[in-house]
């Protein structure tokens, strides 16, 4: 009896809540549907800017937009308020029924938010840009100009144009750089490895002696690497050392394809790689990888580069910059490794992952809604944030808090406000950063944060080869590829059965070994699993970019 | 079998129940414990697991995050107020329509409860699913919580269960003799004897309703109606871009990352304190003999 | 009862029918319209959506619109490369995790109802449900960190017994077991939240009867505990039979690595990584149905035997 009363009690309390909440509710919807908006702008018609809706898909640090400076300002200049719904999480679950429900605002941001394949497959939801840029949008018409390739990856197969790109221009040629700790080849009086004997000979120094010099032989670890996944290779991964066979592998090859003088291949399953993986087995069977390197995750992998305090842990690795590697004490314990050759009288050219590309330009940052009230309206915002001024606003934050204006023309990055945090994590709270649609042009003078410096710097010992890699011949544009849903559909099905056989396999060989016995079979698996399908395929979209090239 | 025997094994007995009760405890208590601790330590002495016993590299950086999050405060509000009205409603539904199924003169209970059992295996899909809650005006609107799922048929056949095993038939018989009908029965016979079940389905469907997340994912826009969980995950999973490294395309901050994981923690602490308040009120409808008290009555 | 009541006359009888039964069914039809409208609409409304699974998705023509494929996608599914270890893998789960997870909670229901001391009893169950709040992105991270074989208690203590190269993470045998003894730990103290309930409503009374006769503990468990058990314990069997090909995404997504795949790719993260390309909304739909279908036809087959041999069944 007492549960009943409490229970009447607790609804008639939550009727109260229920009708507040409910009322307030609906003030706050006002902006999330093309229709509503109109209804509700009564009022802001009158103020003279037009009120649009948008969904920004952001970094979780992110902090919320209306507090970013130049974010308002770009509205104001184009005349406009836009209502944003801020997406930090589980975008891939929302996005179904978002556009299943053709319910979506009228502006949508973010990195591959929407993709070539929901084109196709959502056709008539998104407005084709192609005139209104001519019309309103004047800063994206310059971009196409002066670099043609950010009008290739905004061109669908149909010629439309339904999202509009990124162009970060900074960013480093490669994703993944690798080091040594130079104070260990120091203290044990060895020099810079030039070849794989040398590194092995390294290593195996590294696990002997008492590198670190705390007074225990055996807590070091020779060579650690990042995760590797279910579905690919990624960065920070040994897969750079296929540069030493001669492969150069594009945009990291997440899932083993290349380019060799202008044919498709796929690492997985050539004769270098085995070559590689054998190298790393013979690593790890003398324990000169950490035992765990398959099953750390990234967290671990990188509370060992960290070491505690002043002493290091980890000998040879691969990571994007030093700082961000080893945090704020271990760095100047480290040096930059140029690429390595297989053996001392190897005399294959040496190459590396070019990753320029997929560092700088991305497609599909900004859509437009084909139900947007005020398609000019929208184009003008839009026009805003591909004007080099704002755009670099847009990658690292706002021009007072974040970027100094030198009143020469020419701009400097500001270190982090707050001293404890890294530049990275500031750019990230501070703005929509990688995430945002940009186009910082080559004219542009604006001098970059330390974080940003120290990678380019780091980047020096990997200059020569990366210079030296022919673009044309021995890369797969990836980034500027449009497919048709059919292929894309083809495609992902067998990578996926690919990925599946590789992956596992690689681990195997690496921790046991076996490769010897077991490759005949595997090459044989791989075709099974459609890898010749896809090399046609994609051999065919690549013949087809170059001869439009 | 005399008592001096009995006695004996009656404390071996004791013992190994207290030692295997104990052992319980600690597996389940350690790592309970374990969330407490990681929830305000250094989240990468952490995962190179040197916190065993004793919190270190101790900062509220977690909690910080969590709760400097405005929205965390209608958050519970919103989820207590959808709990308590939802579950309301779920047992209202639900436990009148278990006792129809288990009246075995009711003629269609067979056929109807077969086609209750379809529905937990079989549906039409998400997207058809939202089209009819925009079509009838639920989304983005409080009663998307209530009323769409408010009848859970694995619990319905729980409280059927509990309807056809534990009230005799003689009970039935005899209300009925003296002309009471089945509202009456079920009001006044039936309702007050099924307390542990009330309380062991409101207890389901309650925790159920907290721990929702999906429905606001996909049916709720605006930020005044997102229920806790909501909130919960998305500092979770927003702070675990750390765990992928080079998400988009450059260094994910070093500072934060020394912390990242306490957020993981602090998060369950956040979401289960109150159902850990609650819990205990329920429970005593769990003890043995409430029911059976009732009917001597 | 019939004797008794025909004992009384049978014109009482027959006035009872008639009249009664309308007014006493039409009361039963209005305790249980609510839930049957609130399913109906809800659940069966939707159901067209399953034709997806045969069609092809067409945004412009709305759901039913798009063309006709028939068995185009299941089959596409049954011919796929990794079927057969989808389906090894899927239902190896699943059954180990039925085959232990559903006793456990009946051993501990018992074990606690042993506690004559009410405050042990409360701290003990109030402890062993907490798990169940923890969400799985936690279970599987505290996995890790346990577990690993350099840093981790539980890791450490493997080394110590003796099994110096078994990392509990990687080992393809060990998966199962990690999996499994895993969700025991975070469920098994909710689950028997049930049984406990069940346990409650046995009459004291029997327990003294029992008593005076001289049963043993183990005799009580058996004739009196256990059996007041029995209808709940089957009806939940039924329902587990249902989850046969029902190997959860998310959990068996955060515990794959690259060592672990050959044993922990299952349908259900299949179907995930092949929709995060494109948008293989009819294939996804297909794959999903024939689970279900199968799931069901497991639940069918195992409620029919339930009815014939005990009586006891969902319908």
């Amino acid at each position: 009896m007492r549960k009943r009363s409490v229970l009447i009690l607790a609804v008639g309390l939550a009727t109260i809540l229920a009708g507040c909440s409910g009322s307030s509710g609906s003030t706050g919807n006002n902006g999330n549907s093309p229709d509503s908006s109109a209804a509700d702008n009564g009022g802001g018609k009158g103020g003279g800017k037009v009120q649009l809706t948008g969904i920004i898909v952001k970094n979780g640090l992110t902090k919320p937009l209306k507090e970013m400076e130049w974010l308002q300002k770009a509205e104001d200049d184009a005349g406009v308020e836009i209502k944003w719904q801020e997406i930090s999480s589980d975008w891939s679950q929302k996005k179904g029924t978002l556009l299943a429900s053709g319910d979506i605002p009228d502006l949508i941001v973010g990195q591959g938010a929407i993709s070539d394949a929901d084109y196709a497959q959502f056709s008539g939801l998104f407005q084709d840009m192609t005139d209104l840029i001519q019309q309103y949008a004047p800063n994206v018409q310059t971009m196409f100009d002066e670099k043609p390739v950010t009008r290739t990856i905004s061109t669908q197969p149909d010629g439309k144009i339904y999202g509009l790109p990124k162009y970060q221009r900074y960013w480093p040629g490669t994703g993944t750089r690798q080091y040594i700790n130079q104070q260990w080849l120091n203290k044990l009086g060895l020099q810079m490895p030039t070849n794989w004997d040398e590194l092995y000979n390294v290593l195996e120094a590294f696990k002997k002696e008492d590198a670190n010099g705390n007074g225990d032989p055996n807590d070091e670890i020779p060579m650690d690497f990042a995760p590797v996944g279910t579905g690919g290779f990624g960065f920070f991964q040994p897969t750079v050392l296929l540069g030493s066979t001669g492969i150069t592998m594009s945009d990291d090859s997440f899932q083993g394809y290349f380019v060799e003088n202008g044919v498709v291949k796929n690492f997985v399953t050539d004769e270098r790689y085995k070559q590689m993986v054998e190298f790393l087995h013979k690593c790890y069977e003398a324990g000169l990888i950490n035992p765990e390197v398959f099953t750390q995750d990234y967290t671990k992998f990188q509370a060992n580069g960290r070491g505690s305090g002043d002493t290091a842990k980890v000998g040879f690795t691969f990571g994007w910059g030093s700082s961000d590697r080893f945090g704020n004490v271990l760095p100047q314990q480290y040096a930059s490794v140029p690429p390595l050759k297989v053996s001392a009288d190897s005399d294959v050219q040496l190459s590396w992952s070019y990753d320029y590309n997929f560092m700088n330009y991305a497609g599909n940052m900004i859509e437009m809604s084909a139900k947007a009230k005020d398609k000019a309206a929208a184009m003008r915002f839009i026009n805003e944030l591909y004007n080099p001024t704002v755009s670099m606003q847009v990658l690292f934050g706002s021009i007072g808090p974040n970027i100094k204006d030198n009143g020469d023309g020419t701009y400097s990055v500001l270190p982090p406000q707050d001293p404890k945090m890294d530049p990275g994590t500031w750019k990230w709270t501070s703005t929509w950063g990688d995430a945002g649609p940009m186009y910082l042009a080559d004219s542009l003078n604006l001098s970059l944060p330390q974080d940003m410096a120290e990678v380019l710097e780091e980047e020096q010992p990997l200059r020569s080869v990366l210079d030296q890699i022919d673009e044309d011949k021995d890369y797969y544009p990836g980034p500027f590829m449009k497919y048709s849903s059919t292929d894309i559909n083809t495609l992902s099905l067998n990578d996926k059965n690919l990925m599946s056989i590789a992956m596992p396999k690689f681990a195997e060989w690496v921790t046991k070994g076996g490769i010897e016995n077991g490759w005949d079979a595997y090459v044989k698996n791989c075709e099974k699993a459609g890898l010749p399908q896809n090399l046609t395929i994609m051999q065919q979209y690549y013949d087809h970019y170059k001869t439009s090239k | 079998m005399g008592h001096a025997e009995s006695r004996g094994s009656e404390i071996w007995f004791r013992a190994l129940l207290y030692a295997v009760c104990f052992i319980i405890f600690l597996i389940i208590a350690y790592p309970l414990y374990f969330i407490v601790i990681a929830s305000i330590s250094d989240s990468t002495l952490v995962s190179a697991g040197k916190v065993i016993l004793i919190p270190k590299g101790i900062s509220s950086f977690g909690y910080g995050e969590i709760f400097k999050d405005t929205r965390i405060w209608t958050g519970y509000g919103n989820t207590i107020v959808y709990t308590v009205l939802g579950t309301f409603v779920n047992l209202l539904f639900t436990i009148p329509a278990a006792y129809v199924l288990s009246r075995p003169e009711f003629k269609a209970r067979r056929i109807i409860m077969l086609l209750f059992v379809i529905t937990m295996f079989f549906n039409g899909g998400l997207i058809p699913t939202f089209l009819l809650m925009k079509g009838l005006h639920l989304t983005n609107t409080m009663w998307v919580f209530i009323l769409p799922f408010s009848v859970n048929v694995y619990n319905l056949i729980i409280a059927r269960t509990f309807f056809e095993t534990s009230l005799p038939k003689e009970l039935y018989e005899a209300a009925e003799m003296d002309g009471c009908s089945h509202f009456k029965y079920f009001a006044y016979v039936v309702f007050p004897l099924s307390k542990a079940l009330i309380s062991v389905i409101g207890l389901y469907y309650l925790v159920a309703h907290w721990n929702d997340f999906f429905t606001a994912l996909i049916y709720i826009r605006s930020n005044e109606l997102q229920p806790l969980q909501i909130i919960l995950r998305d500092i979770l999973l927003s702070n675990q871009v750390f765990a992928n490294g080079v998400g988009q395309g450059g260094d994910v901050g070093g500072y934060a990352q020394r912390y990242a994981d306490q957020i993981k923690y602090g998060v369950i602490i956040v979401s289960t304190l109150p159902i850990l308040i609650v819990y205990p009120f329920i429970q005593k409808y769990f003890e043995k003999g409430v029911m059976i008290g009732s009917v001597k009555g | 009862m019939e004797p008794r009541i025909k004992a009384m006359g049978i014109a009482v009888t027959e006035k009872k029918t008639a009249a009664r039964i309308l007014i006493r069914d039409y009361q039963l039809w209005i305790m249980i319209l609510p839930a049957i409208i609130v399913i109906v609409l809800f659940n069966y409304v939707p159901m067209y959506g399953i034709q997806l699974a045969f069609r092809d998705y067409d945004f412009s023509k709305g759901i039913t619109g798009g063309a006709w494929h028939g068995l185009f996608y299941f089959k596409q599914f049954i011919n796929s490369f990794q079927f057969a270890d989808l389906m090894r893998n899927t239902i190896s789960i699943s059954v180990a995790t039925i085959l232990l997870s559903f006793p456990a909670p009946i051993i501990l229901a018992l074990i606690l109802n042993q506690l004559r001391k009410k405050r042990v009893k409360e701290m003990m169950q109030t402890i062993v449900y907490l798990p169940h709040f923890i969400s799985i992105v936690v279970i599987v991270g505290m996995l890790n960190v346990l577990l690993s074989p350099s840093s981790g208690i539980i890791g450490y203590l493997v080394k110590s017994l003796g099994f110096a190269d078994l990392n509990l993470l990687a080992s393809t045998h060990a998966f199962i077991p990690v999996y499994v003894l895993s969700d025991i730990w975070q469920h098994c103290g909710w689950n028997s939240i049930i049984y406990l309930a069940a346990l409650s409503t046995v009459d004291p009374q029997l327990y003294d009867a029992v008593k005076i006769d001289g049963a043993s503990r183990w005799q009580t468990v058996r004739y009196i505990e256990f059996p007041a058990l029995i209808p709940t314990i089957v009806i939940l069997f039924i329902l587990s039979m249902g989850s046969v090909l029902g190997t959860g995404f998310e959990k068996v997504f955060l515990m794959q690595n690259t060592l672990n795949l050959p044993v922990s790719e299952v349908i259900a993260t299949y179907v995930y990584k092949i929709g995060i390309v494109s948008n293989q909304f009819s294939y996804s739909a297909a794959i999903g149905l024939f689970n279900t279908v199968i799931n069901f036809i497991f639940l069918f087959a195992m409620n029919y035997i339930s009815r014939k041999s005990s009586n006891i069944s969902l319908w």
